[in-house]
């Protein structure tokens, strides 16, 4: 049971003489929602088409349901692609019903669980309208339902955020939730952070074909130096010489500062420096480091900016 | 397997459903019709043509208004025929008193040449006292009439010399200028004028050539140059006037002469392919020979259509990315396959419906005097040509399909596919270009030299089919052209997988060529 549901060891890509995927090796555990992080042109959905037996890897091996290709599997695997696509002559029931037979779900099955699943999230009364009529979130909602309308075990969600309104993205969330709680094993790759943060159990973070993080989100997390960030418009560089402190500097405009914290340091031992200090404080933020913090520290700012603001 | 099926059914689901497939549908059964139809109902709506004669030699106008009124008499008697066919009822079994009356009525009386207006109305009245016609039958009318002769506008002098006459008929003849016809504006059609000197400038055996000036007999003035049919009826009137009058110069019987002008000797065509007795050429045998090349256009009309269809949505499949998910869910052979066969499903649902379309029509409309319905029908049921249409079909279907298939899954968009189709498209059209002349050598070097290249062996057999080709030709192209269905089969397949991941500019044929050896 807790054989992991996919194992790539080693894994490697080349298009000609470039090398899209650098020796890539990570074990996704039964039941996890693992995130795939990492920037454009990271090598994620390479290594998502490889995992699905749609490309060939150059080197390595692959091991998914305990098999060493998707094709002996397909059936218990879903998956949504980076780029979403319809039928425009098809309606929304027809395309999940139609995706879920070629899964081998027998066809009234298929047609009464695609109607079941677009009623529950929210898209009953498009069921029979064909997809050119509908706008691109429905759509790409019609999508995501026809990769899981077949229940698989392991689903795979290549950017499935992209594209969707809040509203829609917390549909999406929750029907990772809901999956989630029926046991399914999810990959899914972003480079929103929030979401990754709310959803993922684990994740792997890969930058220009090779990872440079695997581990649960708390490890994620503790990569990063505890830090605090205050808010003050008196220098506050005396902080630097209380226990615990490691550095102060300047971060923006707005008078903020970050303070890194030494290990086993006490945040509440800052603050009552503050105070006896005489820095008056306009905010103190302890919150833990987020997974965006993370993410800039191994793709480096100037890569990641540009991801995030897009 | 499965999976394959289900990529035909959706495929066969979604093309069945685009108006383009109802209108393909349709369009064949209106086509043919219109293409029976359309020659009646063009006669029907022709206006009548407003002519002018002028003949200053005065020796012409009796034989024209005859000859004219000949040619609508046989209009009559053939529109009395058909109206006794229409309208005809079942003789009751003959009273004595009928049958008294029936003797009045010779049925050849309807089988004639000629018969005048008047003529064949009495015939009618006489036919419905007898119960030979349907009791609530409409009353005859004779057909409109082609043509008519009108007097020469009153400020057009018929006596000045024809080219002055021409000219003063210009402004009437391009339309400026209205004739007055029963009170009401007409346009007039034509002018013949026959000049006084008519005789000197007749063409003789044997004479010297004349100069051109002198060569003009008579002047037909007309704008329309693309209906003959008052033309050649004019110069038919005048040249057989001419004729009666040269005979009888020559002191012979004209009356007699003409008879026998109609005397002949039947020519009867025969076959020697055929069996003994059963040589002499019929319509039908005509029709056998030329049926296949509708047969030809047929196939390469559904063939292409049917291929573009193929081509049409793997690169939408591809353009929008549906290929990943379809490939995640099945193989690309089956893929393949499955667009195949459900993309043929939807041309033969499109042929089948078309040839009982024709079958149907025909049916409707043989009969007796459709003889041209009649045989066609019979061809089509008692020769090879619909299996082998059927068999050729599918086998070029397969070819191109492949083709196109391949072709579509190396294009990201239908302009990219439009441009790779150029040069296919020329090879292609050579079919049709041999289609005609074909059948007049079909067993020819050409012919034979076609039948054994692949992509046109479909085309050209089907052309020849008639001619009973060499029995080693028909199974050697057709073991060939399978062969090379499989082969494209299997390099499609290969570059199928490969292009339809694939995004960005089409491959060059070098990676082609690699992509084959991978």
């Amino acid at each position: 049971m807790n054989e992991p549901v996919l194992v790539l060891d080693r894994l490697k890509k080349t298009f000609g003489d470039f090398t899209a995927v650098h020796e890539l090796s990570l074990a996704v555990p039964r039941g996890s929602v693992y995130g795939f992080l990492g920037p454009n042109g990271a090598g994620k959905t390479t290594t998502i088409r490889m995992t699905l037996a749609i490309y060939e890897p150059t080197a390595g091996s692959i091991s998914i349901l305990g098999r060493p290709s998707a094709l002996e599997v397909r059936d218990r695997i879903g998956y949504l692609p980076e780029e979403k696509g319809l039928y425009k002559k098809m309606t929304g029931r027809e395309i999940i019903a139609y995706f879920a037979s070629l899964k081998g779900m027998k066809r009234a099955a298929a047609r009464a669980r695609a109607g079941e699943l677009l009623d529950k999230y929210g898209l009953g009364e498009f069921k029979d309208r064909k997809c050119e009529a509908l706008s691109k979130g429905m759509g790409q909602k019609v999508q995501v339902l026809a990769s899981i309308a077949h229940r698989p075990e392991f689903v795979i969600l290549d950017e499935p955020f992209s594209g969707l309104d809040p509203v829609n993205q917390q549909v999406l969330e929750q029907v990772i939730r809901d999956l989630r709680n029926d046991g399914t094993t999810i990959i899914f790759s972003t480079h929103i952070m929030e979401h990754a943060e709310r959803l993922c159990d684990r994740l792997v973070l890969i930058a220009k074909g090779r990872k440079l993080f695997d581990g649960t989100v708390a490890e994620a997390r503790r990569t990063i130096p505890r830090r605090l960030i205050i808010q003050t418009q008196v220098d506050p560089s005396a902080l630097q010489h209380v226990a615990g402190v490691g550095a102060v500097h300047a971060i923006g405009k707005d008078d903020k500062y970050e303070v890194t914290l030494t290990e086993g340091a006490n945040a509440d031992h800052v603050l009552a420096a503050c105070f006896q200090n005489g820095i008056s404080l306009r905010s103190f933020d302890r919150s833990e480091p987020t997974l965006r913090d993370v993410f800039l520290k191994f793709v480096g700012a100037e890569d990641a900016e540009e991801e995030v603001v897009s | 397997m499965r999976n394959a099926l289900l990529v035909a059914a959706r495929e066969y689901g979604e093309n069945v459903r685009t108006k383009g497939f109802w209108i393909g549908i349709c369009i064949f059964p209106i086509l043919i019709m219109l293409g029976i139809k359309a020659e009646g109902w063009l006669e029907g709506v022709k206006p009548t043509r407003n002519f002018v004669v002028v003949d200053q030699s005065g020796r012409f106008d009796a034989a024209i208004a005859t000859a004219l009124e000949r040619t609508y008499e046989r209009a009559v008697a053939s529109e009395l025929q058909k109206y006794v066919k229409k309208h005809g009822a079942e003789m009751p079994a003959p009273s004595a008193e009928a049958l008294e009356k029936q003797k009045a009525i010779d049925p050849a009386d309807f089988d004639v040449e000629y018969v005048s207006e008047s003529e064949a109305k009495s015939k009618v009245s006489l036919l419905l006292l007898t119960g030979g016609i349907k009791p609530n039958s409409p009353p005859f009318e004779g057909p409109r009439r082609p043509f008519r002769r009108v007097d020469l506008p009153a400020d057009v002098d018929g006596t000045k010399a024809p080219a002055e006459i021409a000219e003063a008929l210009r402004p009437y003849l391009r339309g400026k200028k209205k004739i007055r016809v029963e009170d009401a504006d007409a346009e007039l059609f034509a002018a013949l004028i026959l000049p006084a000197d008519v005789d000197e400038r007749i063409q003789r055996p044997g004479a010297k050539r004349k100069k051109r000036a002198d060569r003009e007999g008579a002047q037909f003035w007309s704008t329309n140059l693309a209906d003959g049919d008052l033309r050649e009826e004019l110069e038919r009137a005048i040249n057989e006037e001419q004729r009666r009058v040269e005979y009888e110069s020559k002191g012979l019987d004209a009356a007699t002469i003409e008879k026998v002008q109609q005397t002949k000797v039947p020519v009867a065509r025969f076959d020697p392919k055929k069996e003994a007795g059963a040589e002499e050429v019929s319509i039908a045998d005509q029709i056998r020979q030329w049926a296949p090349v509708g047969f030809v256009y047929l196939l390469w009309i559904s063939i292409f259509s049917i291929a573009s269809m193929l081509l049409n949505n793997t690169i939408e499949e591809k353009s929008n990315r549906l290929i990943e998910v379809l490939l995640s869910s099945v193989t690309s052979s089956e893929l393949m396959m499955g667009k195949l066969a459900g993309i043929a499903a939807v041309g033969l649902t499109m042929l089948v419906s078309w040839l009982g379309f024709l079958v149907l029509i025909l049916k409707l409309n043989s009969g007796p005097e459709a003889q041209v319905a009649t045989s066609l029908l019979e061809v089509l049921q008692t020769s090879g040509l619909l299996p082998a249409f059927v068999v050729y079909f599918v086998l070029g279907y397969l070819l191109y399909g492949a083709l196109f298939l391949a072709l579509g899954s190396v294009c990201n968009t239908l302009k990219e596919a439009q441009n790779m189709m150029q040069p296919v498209m020329l090879i292609m059209i050579v079919p049709l270009m041999t289609m005609m002349f074909i059948p007049k050598d079909p067993n020819g070097i050409v012919a034979t030299v076609l039948s054994w290249i692949p992509i046109y062996t479909p085309f050209v057999m089907m052309n020849r089919a008639a001619a009973s080709p060499p029995m080693f030709e028909i199974v050697g192209t057709t073991i060939l052209l399978t062969a090379t269905v499989v082969f494209t089969l299997w390099l499609a397949g290969r570059i199928f997988r490969i292009g339809v991941l694939r995004t960005g500019q089409p491959p060059k044929l070098i990676e082609l060529v690699r992509w084959l050896r991978q």
